[in-house]
């Protein structure tokens, strides 16, 4: 059998496969056009090839033209599925030369058949037969038609195209496939055009064999198109895997986790879902995820999934706020929330860690309830060493209301009864009974123990103030301390306990007083100042003691640290956990002259608040 | 203050309410009575001539009652005080009664307890107004003697004659005599030993043994 059309056949052959192949991958996907346009490639290419080895076996030059005739339609469409695959896979190329290309092609076609034989031969006068590797083939001889200049001038403007197109792909950085099809596309392109030009200007004298260049073509855009669908399928594999191991992740992880759509539905839960809400995975896959959220919070909920969905980045949800889910028996629980948006192409996910806090929650108020504890000890402590001065600030009211009433029954006892002077007299144990009872409500507060977090009030550090001054009055007296007050006006209120911040406040008072006592200061003063300073209300305590020894300073706030020979050294360390808590800080410095000065800063209304 | 004509007591108290009672309580018992809200107060209008006593409180800010008894000693005064005190003050009260307070009553003090302590001081100071009163007559009498009479009286209540107070003083028996009669009439004593009795209130003793 002759070679010749062992080749060329198995040139058509291989075309054609390769066509049919693409053709059928584009027919499962529809939308990827670059299968389309390569299987019109190899199509076309597969055409020229069997033309190609009609004209190497045609006898007459009537044969010959009218085979050629057909030849520049399949070049058509192989020149513009080349084109369009060129711009649509590479992404690159000029549109203008794109076009340009393809209208001079178009034009090719049409001028190919407004003229006899074909594009290329003004007229073929014979067809002589010259050995070719051992056998014959027809070549045509004739005069090359000025039209074929058209058919030079389109390949070379394609040519340009793909060498544009090539080096745009090169300089983006894909020199895989700049190499593989712009390269080739350009290499084959070229040995086209310039056997074309040879053959038909008759400067050698061989048979058209452009079709291998564009088996060339074809093979290096299959070549690629299949690594392509290689990578993709590794791609697809390993996205299994890692589907898979994100399932056990997520299956494993040890708290309730939870994917939820752009609508708001459960798409996975796992296992400490389960456990946490009490439902089984399918009654929760499918159903919105505000089945999770306690009916009271639904709507906010929603309008903090819209405003998630519209600026989604991983963070925990609802700082400084306490959350709680709903379990299927519909009881509640505290709990902690982390989103982290999933972009994908069916819109975005969402990824809800959520822990079950129940248990931290019982050791915060476990926690809560030992600092109130311990404090309220302090308390009673302190106030226990001042009871001398308080029973004292008891018997100035009852000293008054005895002689006044004694008083009272003299004046009654004389003849001419003074009703005004009883009236007064009446008047003054009326103020003077409630004074007392003030004295008492005061110690009551300070001595109740009340709950613990359950005392937050706006409180007026100066009222805070005053009031512990005018507790402390006797004992000043008695210790023979002046107090001065320097308070800011309009100071705004902190949210706290009241009680325990007088606590604070009579602690440092009673320390500055006991500092002044063991220095055996000559002049015993203390000043309370308050005022505000960046954004925080300021108290500080200034005593004429010794000060703090420097190493000290650290330490005083420190439980059971004390310099004191009967001290617990629980006062300041009680004093530190209740500013802890009111969000504040306390510390101390010495002064330039003598003594020392103990600060405490509150954070103000509203600005925790607002936020 | 306008002094007052009778006996005054002088209430000091800093607990205005404690004040008032207290002195209304007084007033009860019909006496006169002046209050005043700290020592500084009262000692800016204390006259040594007022009679009465003082109620004091001995627990005041700045200058206590202390500090005001200390401070009345050094001036001569005899204002008795009578301290009210409240718990606590022990340490205080003894060194008041050290210093001869008068009487201590707690607080709150029955009106009984007041009135009679603070009449017992009102008598007390009566007692020794008249008895300074007399004192001070005496002095104005012995004042009145000339050295050479202050001589003779110094060795008639040593209970010497009027010859060897001649002998002593190098003067004439005689002229002894006329000093004698002088200083008797002087002194508005009819005998020796009602003139020894009243020099020696006076501090004065016998010379020339």
């Amino acid at each position: 059998m002759s070679w010749i059309t062992i080749v060329w056949s198995i040139n058509v052959g291989a075309c054609l496969t390769l066509a049919t192949m693409y053709l059928a991958v584009w027919c499962r996907e529809r939308q990827s056009f670059v299968h389309l346009l390569f299987s019109c490639i190899a199509a076309s290419a597969a055409l020229i090839a069997a033309y190609e080895l009609q004209l190497i076996r045609a006898d007459t030059p009537e044969a010959y033209g009218a085979i050629l005739r057909w030849r520049p339609l399949s070049t058509w469409v192989l020149v513009l599925s080349l084109v369009a695959f060129t711009r649509l896979y590479l992404r690159a190329g000029r549109s203008w030369m794109a076009l340009s290309a393809c209208g001079l092609q178009t034009l090719t076609v049409i001028v190919n058949f407004v003229f006899t034989p074909n594009l290329y031969y003004g007229e073929i006068t014979a067809v002589r037969q010259i050995p070719w590797g051992g056998e014959t083939a027809s070549i045509p001889l004739g005069t090359p038609s000025p039209w074929s200049l058209l058919n030079q001038a389109t390949l070379l403007l394609l040519l340009a195209f793909f060498v544009d197109a090539t080096i745009t792909v090169w300089r983006r950085g894909d020199r895989e496939r700049a190499l593989i099809v712009g390269g080739t596309t350009t290499f084959f392109g070229a040995i086209v055009a310039a056997q074309f030009a040879l053959v038909i200007l008759g400067i050698i004298e061989v048979p058209f064999f452009a079709s291998f260049a564009y088996l060339g073509i074809v093979v290096a855009l299959g070549y690629q198109l299949c690594n392509d669908a290689v990578r993709a399928a590794d791609l697809a594999s390993e996205l299994q895997v890692g589907e898979e191991r994100f399932r056990r992740v997520v299956e494993a992880a040890p708290s309730a986790m939870i994917m939820v759509n752009h609508e708001g539905q459960i798409t996975l839960a796992n296992l400490q879902a389960e456990k946490t809400f009490g439902y089984s995975r399918e009654e929760l896959l499918g159903r919105p995820i505000e089945m999770l959220v306690p009916e009271r919070l639904r709507s906010g909920y929603r309008d903090f999934r819209h405003d998630y969905l519209c600026h989604p980045q991983a963070r925990p949800m609802g700082a400084e706020q306490e959350l709680f889910g709903q379990r299927k028996d519909g009881s509640e629980v505290p709990v902690e929330i982390g989103l982290s948006p999933i972009h994908t192409s069916n819109g975005p996910l969402v990824l809800a860690s959520i822990v079950d806090i129940t248990q931290r929650k019982l050791a915060e108020l476990e926690a809560a309830r030992q600092h109130h504890d311990l404090a309220h000890l302090a308390r009673v402590s302190t106030v226990g060493e001042l009871s001398n001065s308080l029973a004292h600030e008891l018997t100035h009211p009852i000293t008054a209301i005895l002689s006044n009433a004694q008083a009272a029954q003299r004046f009654l006892a004389h003849d001419d009864v003074d009703l005004d002077e009883v009236r007064d007299i009446l008047n003054d144990i009326v103020t003077q009974d409630q004074r007392a009872g003030e004295v008492i409500h005061r110690l009551r507060l300070l001595l109740r123990k009340g709950e613990p977090q359950a005392q937050c009030d706006d409180v007026d550090l100066n009222e805070v103030i005053r009031d512990v001054v005018k507790l402390m009055r006797s004992d000043l007296i008695n210790r023979n301390v002046t107090v001065d007050t320097d308070l800011a006006q309009n100071l705004p209120a902190v949210t706290g306990d009241r009680v325990q911040l007088q606590q604070v406040l009579l602690n440092l008072m009673v320390n500055g007083c006991e500092a002044m006592a063991d220095h055996y200061s000559s002049e015993c003063r203390l000043l309370i100042a308050s005022q505000l300073q960046n954004g925080a209300v300021r108290v500080s305590v200034t005593d004429r003691g010794g000060g703090i020894p420097e190493k000290n300073m650290e330490q005083v706030f420190e439980r059971f640290f004390t310099t004191k020979k009967e001290g617990m050294g629980l006062g300041l360390s009680v004093c530190r956990t209740i500013i802890d808590a009111h969000r504040g800080k306390i510390w101390a410095t010495n002064n330039v002259g003598s003594g020392a000065t103990f600060h405490f800063r509150l954070p103000f209304v509203g600005v925790g608040k607002r936020q | 203050m306008p002094a007052p004509l009778g006996p005054t007591v002088f209430i000091v108290d800093d607990d205005e309410a404690v004040r008032k009672a207290v002195s209304r309580l007084l007033r009860s018992a019909g006496m006169a009575v002046a209050v005043f809200a700290s020592p500084g107060e009262f000692l800016a209008q204390y006259d040594p001539v007022t009679s009465g006593c003082v109620v004091l409180d001995i627990t005041m800010p700045d200058f206590d009652g202390l500090q005001l008894q200390a401070t009345l000693g050094e001036k001569g005064s005899m204002l008795p005080i009578i301290f009210l005190t409240g718990h606590g003050d022990v340490s205080k009260s003894v060194q008041a009664m050290k210093r001869g307070a008068f009487d201590f009553l707690s607080k709150p003090v029955k009106d009984k307890d007041l009135l009679t302590a603070v009449r017992a001081a009102i008598e007390r100071n009566a007692v020794a107004r008249q008895q300074q009163a007399q004192l001070s007559a005496i002095r104005a009498r012995l004042d009145s003697l000339t050295p050479r009479e202050r001589e003779v009286l110094e060795h008639v209540v040593s209970g010497k004659l009027n010859k060897q107070i001649a002998g002593d003083l190098g003067i004439t028996k005689a002229t002894v005599k006329m000093h004698r009669a002088h200083v008797m009439a002087k002194m508005g004593v009819q005998s020796v030993a009602e003139l020894a009795r009243l020099t020696e209130r006076c501090g004065i003793r016998g010379n020339g043994q």
